[in-house]
């Protein structure tokens, strides 16, 4: 009876032993399953994020822009657009979700760790240094073999590399051998190398910052834009520079660039691409490089102030046929690339042209018209009047052609950088009142990506290639070209082209794991590589005059009873070549 | 793998160590190692949030100041929203003087926070000069208050515009942020009482950017406004 009371008590005990939910969460976080489903949930997880398209940063936060940015992924995932963003799908790096998976993660590998580390570090300093006589029967490593009749002995041998103690009862005597006893806690090193990395991973998501700076030369921008941001700083951007190889292979961008904060210069450096500049914990990285940007200065000449000074990125690419002009006696009366000035399309055709004069005052009209979905620009030439020798000319690329007494070649067909600039002053002739407009600007004879248009701010005039020159159209009914700080008055405004400038984009980001992210891999790959090319090795030796045993333990890799084996040859055992192999144990 | 190993007792030798987990109670097999993920998480906290070497105090004499009892009205409050007294500020100029808004009492004035990188600032900034040169006898003042950048970068494009009204240094943000503004350009137009007329958020050429004539508007907008303030 009282028997089965205390029977029934430890059922009871067992029973509240289960039902403990501190107990059950240990259990939980200590089940190698959990961890492992929760890695392969956030496996999925970050597929899908690579996968599924990812609100930019720039629209994150910004209702308006992310509800424009979700109507175009409508086009993609349709009715399923809506449910996928309620769930994070768009944004899964960001998620409550994603976040909790992460810090469950950490808490499952720390919980883990620290319930394994007593028995492991008992193991480590106070090992079993003697064993019964039954494991050298029942040790997964274990080998024996008879005595030798010569050499040095298992003991000495095995003090070349081993820590060995030794026990002696009557005639037997037992070795205990330890070798790289502290390998054991590389499993630590290894599980806290990834508690490291997921809590960089979890810093980089929940802190991270990332902007991304368009900035031309001599001009600034915030990083923030947010004006009073507790850490806002302008980047200054002195000098951007791109260099090419022959080919237009890219060789380095590079930014000179000033950091301003609190109303004063912080720091000057240089970022490349791979070494960014680093301020206040923010880095400052070469994002990207443009070549073509063209100062403008507009000032009214009534006063002298300026009313426009700005730097043009001439993004767009408008066509520029080369085109060559010949006499009859064969001599060259152009060989130009034109940057076309007079702009007509349709829904059927496109059409760049511009009116050139040759040195013989012929006035000919010449441009590129391309019709509605042919890639194919062709050149036409068409001179004012209707005599039979005016030229009237459709020419392809590469042909040539005679008429009005002139051979015209169709060299080729390049670009000008280009843009149309809206709210651009107007002389007070061009618009009532004075006000602004659009306008379109061409830079021809750009110098691109050569030493000299990237070793200063402003582009040589002697440039190799030319100098370059700013075509503005829409000040007046002719266009006006201007070169590297040329001016021309209309009206009461006078407009400078100050010279061809480069831009930079800058990525600024500031994210701390990065260290994180160091440390945790040096760890990782320093506890790997004890775990793996270092394991520890411990062995007992029951030593008696008929027979000895040897039993140990030694990580996975370890073939121990081929190194038991070699061992006992080492100590003048003669011994079969077969002897030695692994058995089952 | 997770077994509670304590009950049956441990071998002699145990073959399998590196997998025993043993239930040490809930402090240390749940508490501890929650604390270690914390103190991690706190030397985290701390490289992230530590204040930075970089960061510049400014000078904290400049800022927003008290108004004058003086110059404060029975029943108006100070807040920089339309029909308050306008909060006072002292600030360094960029020819290396002060300017105190308060000082200005029985003057028009415009107040006008600005940035070089700002493009809207920039395109706005010539209408200022105009009105500044017209109105200025009539006792119109602006002060044109430069939200956080260097004199280096703010001098050239002060002489280049032709900028002769006071440009104001606001280094710390601090006025900007006294004056709540949520972007640039914002434009306070105060009268001769020191009482916020009106506030112009955004560019002054907005909403009028699709005329012909934007500009020759927006001069009559601006010119209507000023006006107001010298009543």
């Amino acid at each position: 009876m009282a028997e089965q009371d205390t029977l029934r008590g430890v059922g009871w005990l067992r029973l509240a032993r289960e039902l403990d939910p501190l107990r059950a969460t240990w259990r939980l976080f200590t089940n190698v399953r959990w961890a492992i489903g929760i890695i392969a949930f956030l496996a999925l997880a970050s597929l899908l994020g690579v996968v599924v398209p990812q609100v930019p940063a720039g629209v994150r936060g910004d209702a308006a822009a992310e509800a424009d940015w979700l109507a175009v992924q409508e086009d993609r995932f349709g009715f399923l657009t809506d449910p996928m963003n309620h769930v994070g799908l768009f944004d899964v790096f960001h998620t409550y979700w994603f976040v909790y998976a992460l810090g469950l993660l950490v808490v499952s590998v720390a919980v883990c760790t620290v319930s394994r580390f007593p028995s492991i570090w008992r193991a480590v300093t106070s090992p079993s240094k003697r064993v019964s006589d039954a494991y050298f029967a029942s040790a997964r490593h274990r080998f024996d073999y008879a005595p030798p009749a010569a050499g040095p002995g298992l003991e000495a041998v095995l003090r070349r590399r081993y820590a060995v103690e030794r026990y002696q009862e009557g005639d037997t005597l037992y070795l205990f051998a330890d070798r790289f006893r502290l390998a054991q806690l590389a499993t630590f090193v290894s599980h806290l190398a990834l508690v490291v990395l997921l809590a960089a991973a979890l810093v980089s998501r929940l802190s991270g910052f990332s902007n991304g700076l368009v900035i031309a030369e001599g001009a600034s921008e915030p990083v923030f834009l947010e004006p009073t941001h507790p850490d806002q700083m302008q980047v200054q951007l002195v000098d951007a520079v791109g260099r090419f190889s022959l080919q237009g292979e890219p060789l380095e961008y590079r930014s000179d660039l000033v950091i301003h904060q609190g109303g004063q210069e912080a720091k000057r450096c240089t970022t490349t691409v791979n070494s960014p500049c680093s301020y206040n914990g923010y880095r400052f990285h070469q994002a990207a490089y443009f070549g073509f940007g063209a100062d403008i200065r507009v000032r009214d000449l009534s006063s002298g102030n300026v009313v426009y000074r700005e730097t043009e990125a001439l993004s767009d690419t408008l066509p520029s046929p080369r085109v060559t002009v010949r006499d009859g006696d064969g001599d060259l009366l152009l060989d130009e690339a034109l940057v076309l000035t007079d702009v007509l399309s349709s829904d059927e055709f496109s059409y760049y042209g511009r009116v050139v004069t040759l040195e013989d005052g012929r006035v000919l009209i010449i441009g590129t018209s391309r019709t509605v979905g042919s890639d194919e620009w062709q050149l036409a030439v068409f001179e004012p009047g209707d005599g039979e020798d005016t030229v009237r000319l459709l020419l392809r690329e590469g042909e040539s052609a005679r008429a009005g007494g002139l051979e015209f070649t169709y060299v080729g067909l390049g670009g000008v950088p280009a843009a149309f600039v809206s709210d651009f002053p107007l002389p007070p002739a061009a618009s009532a009142g004075g006000s602004s407009g659009e306008v379109l600007l061409e830079m021809g004879n750009v110098v691109y990506g050569s030493d000299e248009a990237s070793a200063g701010t402003a582009v040589p005039v002697d440039a190799a290639s030319g100098s370059p020159e700013l075509t503005i159209v829409g000040l007046q009914p002719q266009a006006v070209s201007l070169g590297p700080g040329e001016s021309v008055e209309i009206g009461e405004y006078e407009y400078s082209f100050l010279g061809q400038r480069e831009f930079a984009g800058i990525q600024v980001r500031k994210d701390r794991s990065d260290y994180l992210v160091w440390i945790g891999a040096g760890m990782l790959i320093a506890g790997l590589l004890v775990t793996f090319w270092v394991p520890q090795r411990r062995l007992w030796a029951k030593i008696t005059p008929a027979r000895i045993y040897l039993a140990g333990q030694a990580g996975h890799l370890v073939d121990f009873r081929r190194e038991m084996a070699e061992l006992a040859r080492q100590a003048g055992a003669e011994l079969d070549e077969a002897e030695g192999q692994e058995s089952d144990g | 793998m997770s077994e509670d190993r304590q009950a049956s007792g441990p071998p002699e030798v145990e073959e399998t160590v590196q997998r025993r987990r043993v239930w040490r109670g809930p402090w240390r097999s749940l508490v501890f190692p929650l604390l270690v993920v914390a103190a991690i998480a706190a030397a985290i906290w701390w490289l992230e949030y530590r204040p930075d070497s970089g960061s510049f105090a400014g000078d904290v004499r400049y800022g927003p100041v008290e108004l004058p009892a003086v110059l404060m009205a029975p029943g108006m409050e100070v807040s920089p929203k339309a029909g308050s007294l306008a909060p006072d500020f002292l600030l360094e100029t960029l020819d290396g003087g002060e300017v105190r808004l308060s000082d200005l009492r029985g003057k028009g004035v415009i107040v006008n926070l600005w940035a070089t990188w700002c493009g809207p600032c920039r395109k706005e900034m010539p209408q200022f000069v105009a009105a500044y040169d017209r109105y200025q006898e009539e006792g119109l003042e602006i002060i044109a208050v430069n939200v956080q950048e260097s004199r280096s970068i703010i001098r050239p494009f002060v002489e280049d515009f032709g900028i002769d009204f006071p440009v104001a240094l606001d280094r710390r943000g601090a006025v900007s942020d006294e004056y709540r503004i949520i972007g640039l350009p914002t434009t306070y137009f105060i009268d001769r009482d020191g009482v916020v007329r009106e506030v112009f958020q955004g560019p002054f050429l907005e909403g009028l950017q699709d005329t012909q004539v934007q500009g020759a508007i927006a001069e009559d907008e601006l010119t209507r406004r000023i006006e107001e303030i010298l009543e």
